[in-house]
Parts: C-alpha cells; structure tokens; sequence
C-alpha cells in the first residue's frame, strides 16, 4: 500500500502537505496530531525523527551485548556466559550494531531531516518511498529480534556469516537464527538502497537556483557519495545472502566444500560489500564533521573542492579494496599485494581530510560547546583510527594482526569512535533544530568527556591485546598469556563510556521538557536549515530561499534579543529580496 | 632483502633492535621471520606517533589560541580558505611514506608466504575443535600440541574437516586460514627452543577460544629422539598399558565430542559405553536396537566389533538423538591404536572415576590378563613413556 504510486512522486511533490489547512505559526512536530499523523507521514522530518528514535533504540540493544561481552571477558575463564552465550552475544552486538544502528544512523536519520531542508527543498523527491524505507527497516528488526528470541534460535555465526560455518544446518532445524538474521539483513538492505535511490534523486533534482554542486553544503556531497555506494553494492549483499539461504535452507551447494560449494567465494562477495559499507558508515560521518568544524569554527572550510572531490574518490576507491579483509584467507599472494596497494591509495583522501579540517580551525572563532568537541573528538579518534589502518594495510604485520583485537580496536576506531560519535555529535548539532529546545550546554560538556575518556581507555588497551596475539571472538583465554589485565582496564573504560551515554540521553530528554527554546540559529551556521524556524515549520520555507556561499560566517552577527545568530544589519542580503527572516518562527 | 630494510630501519632509529623477550607492543619473539615483521611494525609506530602527536599537538594548540571570544558579535575571516602548496605537500609526503610502507610490508610477505624448498612438513588437520598433527616422516600422530625442530624451515600443510579455522603462532608472526575442502601452508623456521602457543584465530563455533594448541620446539637431536619414541611406543607397550595409553595420547582427538563424565555432547558419553555396548541397549537413529546386530552372523560379530566399526565407519550406523558429525579415523589410526581405544572403552571407570576425571594409577595388575592379543616389551619401557608423556607437556591441556 505504501508503495503504491511511489514512481511516480516527483510530480506530486505535496502529497499529503494539503490535508488541512495550514495554521500560521505550527511547526512539523504540531503541525497535525494523533499517532497515525506520526505512522502515515509523508514529511521527511517527522520519517528522520522516528528513524533517530528507532536507531538510538536499537543503539541502546547492541550497547548492552556489548557490555555483556566486555563483563565476560574479566576473567580468563569468562565471567558471567557459557561458550555458546558468548558467541551468541558478541554476534548480535555487531549485527545490530552495523546493520540496524550505524548504516542507518547518519543518512537515513539525520540525513533524512536535513538533507531537504539544506536544499530549502519542501521534501525528498520521493516521500512516499520515504516512508517504505523506515517500514522495510522495521521489518527487517523484527527480523532480528526473532533470530534473538526464537526457541532453538541462538545466531552465533559472528556477523559476518562466514561459510560454511553459517550455511551447514548442523544443528538439527532450519528454525536457528541464522535464516531470520539473514532475511532481516537482506530486507534491511533494500531500505537502504531506497534511502540511497531518494537521496541522490533529491540532490540532482531539487537543488535550489543558486545552488551549483561546489555551493552545496559539504554534509550532501558525503551523503551523496554514500548513496552511490549504497545503491551499487547492498544488491551484491543481498544476493550473496539469498544464497547463503538457500544453500542453508535447501543444500544446493554453493559456499560448502562439502555440497561443492566453496567458502573463499563467500568471503569475496560478503566483503565486496562490505567494504563499501565501511564508507556507508564513515563518509556521512565525515559530512557531519565538515559541518561541524566549519561551524563551530565560524571559518570558511579550507580546501572545500578537495574535500568534497575525496569523498567520491573514497566511494570510488571503497569498490577496489575489498581483499584486505582476506589477506591470510588462501587467496593468491598476487591479489593480497594488489589489493594491499589500492588500500594504501584510501589513505591519502582520508588524511588530506583530517588536514583540511584542521587548516579551518586556523584563525577560526572556536566555540567549545558539545557539538563541536565531538568534532575535535573526532579529529583525534580518527587520526589513531586511520593511522593504525597502516598496520593493516601493511602485508607482513596484518598477517600477524589479521583476525585479533588490534582489528577490533581499529574498527571501533573508525565505525563507532569516529562514526556514531559524528552522529552523536550531529545530534547534538541538530538538535535545537529537530526539537526546538537547547540542550544543557554544560552537562553536555560533561558528557562528552565520559564518554571520550571512556572510550580511549576501552579500545586503547586492545591494540595492546591484539597485537601481544589475542584472538577475535573468544569467550576464553589463556590465563598465563598476560591478557586480562587489558581486558579488566578497558572492561572498565566500557562502563565508564556507558556512563556517558547514560548521561547524555538523560539531559536530552530533560531538555524536550524543559530546555530553552531554540533560536533559529543557535550556532551561527550558513547552510539553509539555519535558516527556517527551529523547529521548521511543516513545509520547511514559506517561499524559496536564496542560496549563497553556505561557508561564509562573516554576514552573520549574535542578536540578544533572538538569543541566536542573524543576518548583520549593515550587509545587505543576497538578491536583495526578502529572504525567509530567521525569526520567522512562531515563538 | 629483508635483511637489508632491516638494517636500514634500525640504522634510521625507526625499529628496535630485537631482543627476544615481549615488548610493550609485540610478544615474545621465536622465529627467523618474526624480527622483521617486528621492525615494520616499529617503523609504521615511528611514523604513527609523529602523525598523531603533530595533529594533536595542532589541534589543540588551535582549539586554544582560536578560542570565541566572550561578547565576539561577528566573525572576521581573513584565514586562507586555499593553499597549493600547503596541499601539495600534505598530500605527497603522506604518499610517499605509504609507499615506503607496502614496500616493505609487501617484502615481508613474501618472505613469510614462500617456504624454503628443503622444509620439514608436518600434516596438520583442523576440526572442530581440536588440532591434529601429523609427521609423515615418522609416521607420528599429534594432537593438541606438535613438537617440531629447532633451526629447520617447518611447513604446515593444512586442511580443514568441517569449518573455516585459523593457525595463529603470535610468537612465530604467522597465521594462515585452514580451509575445507582445499590445502593452505604455513612454514616458520624456529629460532629458540621452548613451548609457544597456537590459537585458531578465524571463528568456528562454540568452542572456538578452547581451540588451543602448544607448539614445543626441540633442538634436532631431542627432536629425533623424541619422534622415535612417540613412533613406536604403542607397539612397545605391554597389552595392559594400552588403556592407559588410548586415554593419554588418543583420547584428546575425541574430547571435544565425547565426554567421560556421562554428559552428552556432540556425540555420546564414553561414560557407560562398553556397558552399552554389551548389553546391546544402543538404539539408533533409523530404530534399530544394537542387540540385533550384535552375534554371529549378524553385523558384528563381537560388541568389540562395533566399537571398531564407529571409529573407522561412524556414518555406517549413527546412535538416535544425534547428528552423526563423526569423520572416519580411517588411515589415521594404526590397528594397534584402535585396539587400544577398544580396550580403553572396556576399562574406562577403572581409568577415570564418576566425574570423569583421570585417576592417577590405576592398578594396572587389575587390567591384567584382560586382552588375548600378544604382549609387547617390557613393563619397563611402559614406565618410561610414561614419563615421555609427561614431557610432551600437552595432556589435559
């Protein structure tokens, strides 16, 4: 039903924004009511929220496998879980956490809220697909959730579903977990294909006059390189895991050297995949940064053509890399020195990157409030998460490294230090725009220390444990090998991490009830969504705004009154036209 | 070559010179190619703490001299937005040093993917969840540990029976999948005597981190010795050590799926098995009852009969309630070793007690006279592998 009609969305742009009329002064969260103006919406705004809500959900479900996982390892006989337990839980801490939680996080949350109001668009091209894609993620989180809880269920396959471990039904039923997981996973793969497919229809199509490729806001052109990577390499997920369904459910061999099959094949079609993901996860993240650092900084972004360029040569250079995960799997030793070249190429664009946002800091006006500490917090984590990529990348030392917790710390590195502490960070970014309310600027401050803190002393100590020789994915260790003590400090270092995240939705929540009303620039930033009301009201402008240098803080100047930033009285605006006022807003 | 960059790296201060011992970063070192993979990995740390120190000590410092000022109303902007050749030189300084990077990384490989063409070859089979190891040579059967020469190129040809598994010496720097249905090498040259761990390192299911081996290297001589006694002692052992013989060095192969506590696993309890057997109670899959195959002219001919036949044909009749995950040990076990698991069934609960735990010295006067195969040497010789055994270090590991 919701997908009906949905190819044809372009021309009814305003579907469902006409049903009753419009009041002057509401904003999208007021601006209809009753749970089934939330379930049936059209309004990208209202679909991101209930995506942020549902993601921050599932955050909240992977975060406690994780600290169940960091609780077992205390001790080297394992503290609280048998062996199939822990297997269980390692598995659905990374499932959830990179299907459910950060593949969707930026783009389809953030991104989806954003994204049209920086184009001073009134809507994604297509909202109704819009919609579809939030049910299909639902669906495909029953998925999982099933693989959790039915009888005999138990997914221990580690999420990554190597063969042919994952495919021999060799414990009894088909009714494991593994079948639901994989249809979730393949199911949530198709929302993230449509959310693609909308984004990058959205910025082709309905940029505002003005806007040429090199004025829009760095956040989309991230997004935009990821909405390619999305929409070319989740199909390749997707029929890698129906056939893994199917030679699980009906023992057509394909990935089971005992049917035939052969299991190196699933590792190349798994990580042809999944190494794009990577920049699914970290490209949008990346965007975030851009945001934030200009921002914050109230400098121009330096090397703006350069950034924007790198994020498509990453998504390009993403497809030609996916054999380092498979440098000690048997592959030929001619492939692993190719494929161990290409990656070393990805290093520079992420690093030219990291130099691009520290030259915008130089002779910025720095202000030190949440969002933009998640941006230095970023700077930092991400240089050790690249830096340490080197090891890796590097043949002789990965063959040492390869599948033990130098990897683990590494990738927490980039996927959750670098990117959900982005997304974190952009939540906080946004905020006062989605809610309307300011946050506690200081138990913010507060919070992001914890959680910073935390989270170095947590994956610090596992580049120590791997590269001393401990395994992935083990429920036990040797007790003589000197491992637990790195596992007690970063155990540890989870908790306090916990703590912060604790913290942090605690003053968020408050802040919906009794946080300051937001002005609608509390920051000083340029691109569009700075300039409707916080909240924006349903349609997002009254009429078409006018787009300029979106990195230029100069014209903007603090106003008392406003509590915010508005255009300076002494610098006419663009156009000369009168522009969407930033005080328009009905409060 | 890799002498060469090592040379060279520890000449530039980027390597430490390799002592041997663990380091903050790397553990103990025990093989010809593990210092160079050492030296890389200091080099790419050198490389690492410039980069990250640099930036930090650039962001902060940034973070702070730029700090808002209070009442700041506006923003001046006359920072470059802008620089050729600022960019040009962060952007070729980083290309040149990774390139230096898969370089020497890309030598080290090499290095440790080619083996020597004289290397000794050991046979080594992953299954859930144990390692076997087999020396050709000597025709000696290993599992969970592997004793192999000092000073000698050692290569692993390695084949996995169900899932993916991987051999990881962190000592040695080496790892290598082990994947069914094809063969993967490993190879190391020892360079100090002494017990190393092995792990599996690619996830295999439930027992996964218990997948443990120890890799004892021996100088030559010790070697051979060894090699010699653990060819021949069963076929020195008199006929009443021959239980104890199963239990201690055959028994670890079937651990991971046949307890002796009573407790079912993979497969079923040797707890109560001979007694099973015997008495014909066995039922199996298809409804079958053991009592009817068991006599003459029927399937076996002895109960003896179908304890051979499990462990060399276990698919032929497979025990209700479980899977049948068995492989044969067709090839691998020699007719006096499965005579010994066969007499090791019959005289398991003088050999363990209830928990399944292994009694010290059971009486071996009590097993006398048991078997009416012919006995082999001196009780003697039985003491002393006895205390072979113990050496080896790797039972009940």
């Amino acid at each position: 039903m919701l997908a009906a009609g949905m190819v044809s969305e372009m021309t009814t742009l305003e579907a469902g924004t006409h049903e009753q009329p419009r009041l002057a002064g509401t904003n999208y969260l007021t601006h209809s009511r009753g749970i089934w103006s939330w379930l049936l919406t059209l309004d990208h705004k209202r679909i991101g929220m209930m995506y942020l809500v549902s993601v921050l959900g599932a955050f909240f479900l992977g975060g406690m496998f994780a600290l169940l996982v960091r609780t077992q390892l205390l001790t080297p006989e394992g503290t609280i879980m048998g062996q199939d337990e822990y297997n269980q839980a390692f598995t659905l801490h990374g499932a959830i956490m990179v299907f459910l939680v950060i593949i969707p996080s930026v783009p389809a949350s953030l991104g989806n809220f954003v994204l049209p109001i920086m184009l001073g668009a009134k809507d994604v091209a297509f909202p109704r697909l819009n919609l579809f894609s939030y049910y299909l993620w639902i669906v495909g989180a029953i998925f999982f959730v099933l693989a959790m809880v039915l009888p005999d269920g138990g997914l221990d396959t580690g999420w990554t579903f190597y063969t042919p471990y994952s495919s021999s039904a060799e414990k009894g039923t088909l009714m494991t977990g593994v079948i639901p997981a994989l249809t979730g996973v393949f199911i949530l793969g198709f929302s993230s294909i449509f959310t693609g497919m909308n984004f990058l229809t959205t910025i082709h199509r309905l940029r505002p006059p003005g806007m040429t490729w090199f004025r829009m806001p760095l956040f989309l052109w991230s997004i935009y390189a990821t909405a390619v990577i999305q929409v070319l390499a989740t199909p390749v997920l997707g029929i890698t895991l129906a056939l893994l369904i199917v030679e699980r459910a009906f023992g057509i061999g394909i990935f089971n050297p005992a049917l035939g099959g052969d299991p190196v094949l699933y590792q190349h079609f798994f990580w042809f995949y999944s190494h794009p993901a990577v920049y699914i996860m970290i490209l949008p993240a990346m965007g975030i940064i851009s945001e934030l650092i200009a921002v914050h900084s109230h400098r121009h972004i330096f090397g703006y053509k350069f950034i924007a360029w790198s994020s498509i040569a990453i998504a390009i250079f993403s497809f030609l890399v996916w054999g380092h995960h498979m440098f000690t799997s048997g592959q030929s030793a001619l492939v692993t020195v190719i494929f161990s070249a290409i990656t070393f190429s990805v290093a520079i664009p992420s690093a030219v990157k990291v130099f691009n946002w520290l030259a915008t800091m130089y002779k910025g006006h720095i202000s030190w409030n949440t969002p933009m500490l998640y941006g230095m917090g970023f700077l930092f984590i991400f240089t050790i998460g690249g830096l340490t990529g080197l090891h890796l990348g590097t043949l002789a030392t990965d063959v040492h490294l390869h599948d033990t917790y130098f990897v683990v710390a590494h990738f927490h590195y980039v996927m959750m230090g670098s990117a959900l502490l982005a997304f974190i960070g952009g939540i906080h970014h946004w905020w006062p725009k989605m809610t309307g309310r300011m946050y506690n600027e200081n138990m913010g401050r507060v919070a992001f220390t914890m959680v910073f803190v935390g989270f170095n002393v947590t994956f610090l100590t596992q580049f120590m444990l791997g590269s001393q020789g401990m395994p992935r994915r083990y429920a036990t260790y040797p007790e003589d090998a000197g491992f637990q003590i790195y596992h007690v400090i970063s155990t540890f270092g989870s908790y306090f991490m916990a703590l912060g995240f604790f913290l942090t939705a605690a003053y968020l929540i408050a802040s919906l009830f009794n946080g300051r009303r937001a002005p609608a620039n509390p920051w000083g930033g340029r691109s569009l969504e700075w300039q409707c009301a916080s909240p924006p009201p349903h349609d997002n402008f009254s009429e078409q705004p006018t787009v300029g240098d979106c990195y230029d803080f100069t014209v903007l100047e603090w106003s008392e009154e406003e509590q915010g930033y508005v255009w300076r009285s002494d610098i006419a605006r663009p156009g000369g036209e009168s522009a969407p006022a930033a005080s328009e807003g009905g409060h | 070559m890799t002498t060469f960059i090592s040379m060279l790296l520890l000449m530039l201060g980027a390597a430490s010179p390799d002592q041997g011992g663990p380091t903050f970063w790397m553990p103990e070192s025990a093989s010809a190619q593990a210092p160079f993979v050492d030296h890389v990995f200091d080099f790419i740390n050198v490389i690492c703490y410039i980069f990250l120190v640099l930036i930090t000590a650039v962001l902060v410092w940034f973070a702070i001299k730029y700090r808002q000022k209070k009442g700041e109303v506006n923003f001046s902007d006359d920072g470059p937005v802008h620089n050729t050749p600022l960019e040009l030189t962060w952007t070729m300084v980083p290309l040149l040093l990774v390139v230096a990077i898969f370089y020497i990384g890309m030598v080290g490989f090499l290095d440790l993917r080619r083996s020597p063409d004289s290397s000794y070859e050991i046979s080594v089979t992953a299954q859930k969840w144990t390692w076997a190891f087999d020396h050709p040579e000597f025709g000696v059967n290993q599992s969970g540990e592997v004793m192999v020469p000092l000073g000698r190129p050692v290569q692993f040809l390695m084949a996995s029976s169900d899932v993916l598994h991987s051999c990881f010496i962190p000592a040695f720097r080496v790892k290598q999948d082990v994947i069914p249905g094809r063969y993967s090498r490993l190879w190391f040259e020892a360079t100090k005597p002494g017990t190393y761990q092995l792990y599996c390192t690619e996830y295999c299911g439930m027992d996964h981190s218990k997948m443990l081996a120890l890799v004892h290297v021996l100088p030559e001589d010790e070697f051979q010795e060894a090699m010699g006694k653990l060819a021949t002692e069963y076929m020195d052992l008199p006929e009443q050590d021959l239980p104890a013989y199963a239990l201690d060095r055959l028994y670890n192969r079937c651990a991971s799926c046949h307890s002796l506590d009573g407790s079912s696993q993979i497969g079923p309890s040797f707890k109560g098995l001979w007694e099973r057997t015997k008495s014909g109670s066995t039922v199996f899959k298809d409804g079958t009852k053991l009592s009817d195959l068991i006599g003459p002219g029927k399937t076996y001919e002895q109960p003896e009969d179908y304890i051979r036949d499990s462990i060399l044909m276990p698919q032929s009749h497979i025990v209700a309630n479980y899977a049948g995950a068995m492989p044969s040990f067709q090839g691998q076990l020699k007719e006096r070793q499965v005579h010994s698991l066969v007499l090791m069934m019959k005289y398991l609960d003088r050999l363990v007690d209830d928990n399944g735990n292994r009694i010290e010295s059971p009486s071996l006067e009590e097993l006398q006279g048991a078997g009416d195969g012919d006995s082999g040497a001196a009780p003697g010789e039985g003491a002393d592998n006895g205390t072979d055994a113990d050496a080896g270090g790797g039972n009940g590991e």
